[in-house]
Parts: C-alpha cells; structure tokens; sequence
C-alpha cells in the first residue's frame, strides 16, 4: 500500500510552516540580542540598591558571621543589607561561574569551588583591588600577606583568614570506641604500624568499623594520598628544590598500598568505596567508625550539625608517620579567602568587612568557631575551643611548614598553570581504580601520570611563551633551591632562592 | 489502496491562495489562539532551541569557564575529543546504557502492561499506583537512597550473602564491574511506571473482538499476544522506543548522585563526562564540553540512521517484505 498525502506543502506559507520556522527563529534571535551572545556582562556594572551580596561556603561560620560581624556592621551603616548566601564548596565554583556570565555575581564571595589560581581569576577581570580602601599591612595580619597570594602586581586583592599552617588528614578519635578497644585516645600513634594496629583494636573490640576512608570523590583522594605520601617522606607533589613532580616516587606508591591495606585487612569500612566525605563523617559521627581522618573543620561542623558525637568524646591524633622519621608536612600559605567582584559598587564596605576578618577580635572569635585555624594562630591558645581542636593546632605548628608558590616567586606561572589541561587519571583516580581493583599496575598508572604531567608542564610554557607577550617564565620558576621542607619558606626567602 | 498524488497536488496548487488568505484571515479572527501558544514558543526558544543553537556556537570556541567568552578556535575541540580516551569511554558508557536499559525497560514494562490489563488481575489500581510512585520520585534522590540501598552494608547485598549468592558484601555501586549496572537496574526500576502506562493505553486500542476471534479460533494464550495484540501495538512500540530512548541518555542526576562516574570512569557516562569538563576541571572547558555534546549527538544521529537503514534492509529481505 502507498500513500502519498499532501497537507499543502510547498503550497505558500501554512500555519504550521510559519510556527515551526519563524517563530523559534525569532525567538532565538530575540534572545540572542538579549544577551549578547553572552558578552553583555562586560558592560554590567552594579548599583547601590542597599544590599551587599556576600556568598561563602561556610556553613559553620553562619553564626559567627551573620551575628558577630554583619549584624554590628549593618548597625553602623544603617543603609546596607548583608544577603548572604551559604553553598556547598562545589556548588559555589558552579554558581559563580554562571553569575559571572549572567552578570549577577555578589560583591563579596569566596574562590572555593573554582579550582583555578586567584591570578587567573584577576587576569580575567574577577575582582577589584582593596589596597587603598583600607591598611592591612599595619595590622599583624601584615605578615601573612605574600605577592603571588593575596598580591598581585603590588595591589593587595585579598587577605588570609586562615592560617595555612594545617593539613586535611588529621585522624579524628572516637574516644568512646577507643577507650571501649582499650586505647588511650590521648596517646596517638607515632608510625603507620602503631596506627594500623590501633586502627584494628577498635574493629577487633567493638561493633564498629576500624577506619573509614572515602572512595568516591577522586578530588578528595587526590588531596589525601599526598598528605600521607608526605608522612612517608614525600616532600608534596613537587620537590621544590628541583621542581619535579613526585607523583611516581616510592612514597606515593608507599601511601595508596598503605591506605589499600586497611581495605584487605578487613577493618576499613566496608561501604567506604560509596562514600563522599561528608558521607563518611556521618557514618563516623553516628558512631559506626572508630577513626575517620579529614580536615580541621571536622569539628566545628559536628557542633553545628551532630552535637551529640562531640559530646560523646573526640579525640585529634597527629598523623603517623611511615616510621620513627617526622617528616614535615608542607602547604603553601594561607590563600585569601574572600574577594570584592570587580563590578561591586560596595568595594569600600566589602574592603572593611576583609579588613575586620583579618583583626585580631574577629581572629579570636574564629578560633572559637573551631573551622580551620585562624591565620593568626596563637588567638587559639586564648580562645574557647574544644580540647581536641586545640590539641590539633599544637599538631600542627609542630607538623606543617609554609612551602614556596611559584606564582609568588614568578607571577606568570599562573598562566602556565591556566593553560595546563587536567591530565587523567590524576592520583586520585589512579588510588580509586586501584582501591576499587579496576586496575593493579600502580606503578605503571603513577609513572604515566608523572610523564604526561611533565610533558603537559613543558607544552604549556612553550605555549606562554610562543604568545609572544613578553613573559619571562619556565619550568626553573618551580624550583626553589633554598627551600628546606624543616623551616617556613617566607617572602624574604623568595629573593634569594 | 493508492492515493494518486498527481491529483492532490493540483489540488493543493489551486487552493494556495485560499489557504493562504486564510490562513491571514484566521489569524486576525483567531489571534487569541496564536496569544496563547506565544508562551509555549517563546518557553520552547528559551530552554530548547537558545541553548541548542549557543551550544553549537560554543563547540567552535576556546572558552576558559572563567572567562567572559571564549575565542574562535575551529575544530580543534573536536579534534582533541576524537584523541580522547574518556571520551569515548563515556560515548561507549552512554550507548552501552541505552541499549541495555532501553529494551529491558520497554519490554518489562510491557509484560507489566499486559498484566495488569488482564480481567483476572487483582488489586490493579493498587499495583499501578505503586509501579507509577518511582516515576514521581526525583531522580537525585533516588540516587542518593540507592547508594544507601547497594552498599556493602546496604540490605541488597546482606541477603545475598544470607542466601549464600555471594561470600562477602558487593558494594554494588563502587565496584568497577557493576555500577553502571547497578544504574541501568534504578532507572529501568525508577521508569517502568510510566512506560507501563503508555502500554496500557496502548492495549486500550486493540479492539476487543480481534481477542474474541482469535479465541474462537482456538488461539493460545501465547498466539493471541504474538500474532494478534504484538501486531497491533507495533505503531505504539516505535513511540515508546524512541520515547524512552531520550530518557535513557538523561541519566544524569541519577548516575552523579550513585556512582559519580566512577569508580575509574567505570560509570562515567557522557553528560557526567560533559559536566567535569565544564564545572569540575582545573580550568573549566565550555568550548570543549560543548563539543562533546555535540560530537555525541552527531554520533547518535549516525548510528540513528545506520540502524534505520539496517532495519530497512532487512525488511526488504523478509518474504514478501517492502522497502
């Protein structure tokens, strides 16, 4: 059967014909003049409407923040608003990244979630100076402000609100189920072994899992295994006094067999291959785990969100080494935290409330809050905070250097590293697949990734400086031969490297 | 039967101008109606054919996420893409989902159809309504509670261990061999409800004495589905298909909050893969996440077409078949 039904086409223009072509046609064009292509936010400058938009990943800071700084703040200009806005770190990067195409990007906001350098950010147009809209450098903060960080091209952007004297693998104590294997929750292990074998009490004694360690983001993984490489004596992912990546070096090798040992002695989690970090401090706070090592904001959360786990007894062990060696652990200094969008018609009141985030009375009153450890660190000693939290500042001061930046020593690194494409697998995805059993040629999976860094690194500042704009920078500005991973890497130590 | 077309289109020829006046005429006499599609239009240009349209334009574009706009770069995202492993890791994730997941769906929810459509069936409202429920669920949530449900302490995989299937806990959704399955069970299982009712309007459709005929005939229970209801619903078969082909390659909220993609890209399915690349990378790539979505939908066009004309061959081989 053959049926050939005409319905008038190609009779003129029909009902149908017009709606199906001029009209989406005029709809996108309407809408492409409306926006421009995408470009129209160059021209969108802010107006003072009475509202100060701050946005931040913060969630147990809101009280800190919205009481003991914006409310006195609004008190004292009674014609501003502070809307704040709370998102997760990931969601932030994401919000931000379309409200800066949209044009509705808040005044003040943290980098959380953007991933790339604050040099990058600045070389795009992101924010605008604060230098001369209040004095930070005489303000003991003074010291903590590094070129490359918080300065750039001598204009001072941003100013640490946290001390970068800190590391996200502290291992956080369940005392009762410590107390319950017969473990001195105040006593930590000193090496990998006397850590693996307390980590087995608790499974070996109580209902509860011995460890926890979260599989899933690869993000997080990748940060984590560094931190562990570093305890077996990795001096980070680069070797600052010869520039090399350190991804294939024994210590990292060393670090993911390590962590994959909790899994085949059966006392890691069982469900933490599904786990998130958030996830796993749950399970942690909910009394299914012994131990769950993660960043010092740990608790702080667990006060807003699981009171009852910080009641029931926490304890902060300082990381265990691979043996009796205490490697330092090393991090660069403490990134400014908040930025004034470059469009904010509120520059001289985001620039005050940056200025009074870095004094000394919002300082103690940060300690307090028990996030990361505020940039001046001995307002710790004389705040209240839980036992465990100060304890763990003592860990750090007495474990963690202030490594070197290449963007502070040469500011064009920043261009090499915006032009470095992600090379996967990374580490963290290498330690997953590993973890996970899809692949068991660690070795091979660590050296691929250190070669394909090294040849990402040399492309992209071949590329910098085939731009032919005049930058002066190579792979020698990461090396920094006067650095010793025992001491702090100050600003003073950057003109003589 | 033939239409002889010769005559339809003098026909059409000879009303153009008719059709055309009016149509003007209608749309000055009915501009309300036209007023009241202008919403649907201008919702379509908006969420539909703008984003489509810009993302063709970004493909060609090296465009920094942090950037304002991005710069012509021609083809070198697509370039780029075809030597990318993860790509096409995810362009093979992405099809191998679809091809399980899609018929799985379309025929369970038949044989659920067929069912519940039957007179001696009981309770059929109460099963229909409990079938639809996971259609209604956010597909982020349901997630979320599966991820709870498939881990190694997770109920699943306790009474397979009890039942002795399996020696030690499966954390179904982290082990590299079954995750993206455990995705294709949730959706199949989240999506059934609703393919079910489209076959159950369908079977509405086939005339109830066709059935008694075929009875009377002394047909099987087997041979009335096969030869007479199959037959019948085979227009509604093609809808559901390609209805449920679309869904199946919107996985996105469901395979991020289970699996994430991992673990090892094992479940990194092509709109995981364009969403790293555009909000999750170091710097973020909309140019190059742009051209993987359009890379990926040109593919799926072409395996479109190949398997159409496959099918059509075929058909022409079939005995007394036509093309």
């Amino acid at each position: 059967m053959t049926q050939n039904t005409h319905d008038g086409a190609g009779a003129g223009i029909s009902r149908r014909r017009l709606l199906g072509t001029a009209g989406p046609l005029s709809v996108a064009g309407l809408l492409a003049a409306c926006t421009g292509g995408g470009q129209s936010t160059e021209e969108s400058a802010q107006t003072r409407d009475g509202t100060l938009q701050w946005w931040d990943q913060f969630r147990p800071l809101t009280e800190l923040f919205e009481n003991e700084m914006f409310a006195p703040f609004m008190q004292e200009h009674s014609d501003l608003a502070i809307e704040r806005r709370q998102l997760d770190a990931a969601d932030l990067g994401e919000a931000l990244q379309v409200a800066r195409r949209s044009g509705q990007m808040p005044d003040v906001h943290s980098s959380a979630g953007l991933g790339t350098t604050p040099a990058a950010l600045i070389s795009q147009g992101w924010f605008q100076p604060i230098g001369d809209l209040v004095d930070v450098d005489s303000q003991p903060i003074g010291e903590s402000i590094y070129e490359g960080v918080h300065r750039f091209g001598g204009e001072l952007y941003s100013v640490p609100m946290f001390s970068g004297r800190l590391h996200d693998a502290t291992p956080w104590i369940n005392t009762q189920l410590a107390e319950q294997a017969g473990i001195d929750p105040e006593v930590s292990p000193a090496t990998w072994e006397d850590f693996r074998s307390a980590v087995k009490q608790i499974d070996d004694a109580t209902d509860a899992s011995g460890i926890v360690l979260p599989q899933k983001d690869a993000q997080f993984l990748n940060g984590f295994v560094t931190w562990i490489a570093q305890t077996a004596g990795a001096p980070g992912a680069i070797d600052w006094t010869t520039g090399e990546y350190q991804f294939a070096t024994p210590p990292f090798l060393d670090a993911i067999e390590y962590l994959k040992s909790f899994q085949d002695d059966g006392i890691m989690h069982p469900s933490s291959p599904s786990m998130g970090p958030r996830d796993a401090r749950a399970r942690w706070a909910a009394g299914e785990v012994g131990i769950y090592m993660w960043g010092s904001w740990i608790i702080g959360g667990l006060t807003v969100d699981e009171p009852e786990s910080v009641e029931r007894g926490i304890a902060a062990w300082s990381i265990p080494r691979q043996d009796s060696t205490r490697h330092k652990l090393t991090r660069g200094p403490g990134a400014g935290q908040f930025w004034v969008n470059a469009d904010s018609a509120y520059a001289q009141e985001a620039a005050e409330l940056l200025a009074l985030m870095s004094g000394e009375e919002f300082q103690a009153k940060l300690a307090g809050a028990m996030d990361q450890p505020p940039a001046l660190l001995d307002s710790v000693e004389d705040a209240d905070v839980h036992p465990a939290y100060a304890r763990m500042v003592e860990h750090f001061t007495e474990d963690v250097r202030i490594a070197p930046v290449p963007e502070s020593g040469n500011p064009a690194t920043w261009k090499v590293v915006a032009e470095m494409t992600d090379i996967h697998p990374n580490v963290g995805e290498i330690a997953q697949a590993y973890l996970s059993g899809a692949s068991d040629s660690l070795q091979a999976d660590l050296t691929a990734y250190y070669d394909a860094m090294n040849v990402e690194r040399e492309r992209a500042v071949e590329a910098i400086v085939a731009e032919g704009e005049g930058e002066d920078v190579g792979v020698e500005d990461w090396v920094f031969a006067n650095w010793d991973r025992e001491s702090d890497y100050t600003a003073d130590d950057y003109g003589s490297r | 039967m033939t239409f002889v077309s010769s005559d339809l289109t003098r026909s059409a020829r000879a009303d153009r101008p008719r059709t055309r006046q009016s149509f003007a005429r209608r749309l000055r006499e009915h501009w309300w109606v036209y007023l009241f599609l202008l919403p649907t239009l201008v919702g379509y240009g908006l969420y539909t054919v703008y984003p489509l349209l810009a993302s063709w334009v970004y493909a060609f574009m090296d465009w920094p996420g942090f950037a304002l706009a991005g710069t012509f770069n021609g083809l070198e995202n697509f370039v780029q893409l075809w030597n990318d492993p993860l790509f096409w890791n995810a362009f093979g994730k992405s099809l191998l989902f679809l091809v399980v997941a899609m018929p799985t769906r379309v025929v369970l929810a038949l044989l659920l159809a067929l069912w519940l459509n039957s007179r001696s069936t009981p309770f059929k409202g109460v099963f229909r309504t409990l079938f639809f429920l996971p259609v209604v669920t956010t597909g982020a949530i349901i997630g979320i509670v599966f991820t709870l449900l498939l881990d190694a302490q997770g109920p699943i995989s306790l009474a397979l261990v009890w039942a002795g299937i399996t020696d030690t806990p499966v954390n179904f959704v982290a082990h590299p061999d079954t995750s993206l399955w455990s995705g294709v069970a949730v959706w199949v299982w989240k999506w059934l409800g609703i393919t079910m009712i489209y076959w159950l309007a369908a079977l509405q459709t086939v005339p109830t004495d066709v059935h008694e005929a075929a009875q009377l005939d002394g047909a099987s229970g087997w041979q009335e589905f096969w030869r007479v209801t199959l037959p019948l619903l085979i227009p509604f078969l093609i809808i559901i298909t390609l209805i449920d082909t679309v869904s199946a390659l919107n996985v996105f909220d469901l395979m991020q909050t289970m699996t994430g993609g991992g673990p090892a890209f094992s479940s990194e399915v092509i709109e995981i893969f364009i969403y790293r690349t555009a909000f999750a990378a170091t710097t973020p790539q909309l140019g190059y996440a742009s051209a993987a979505a359009v890379l990926f939908g040109l593919l799926t066009v072409v395996l479109a077409i190949v398997q159409a004309f496959g099918i059509r061959a075929a058909r022409g081989m079939m005995p007394g078949g036509n093309s």
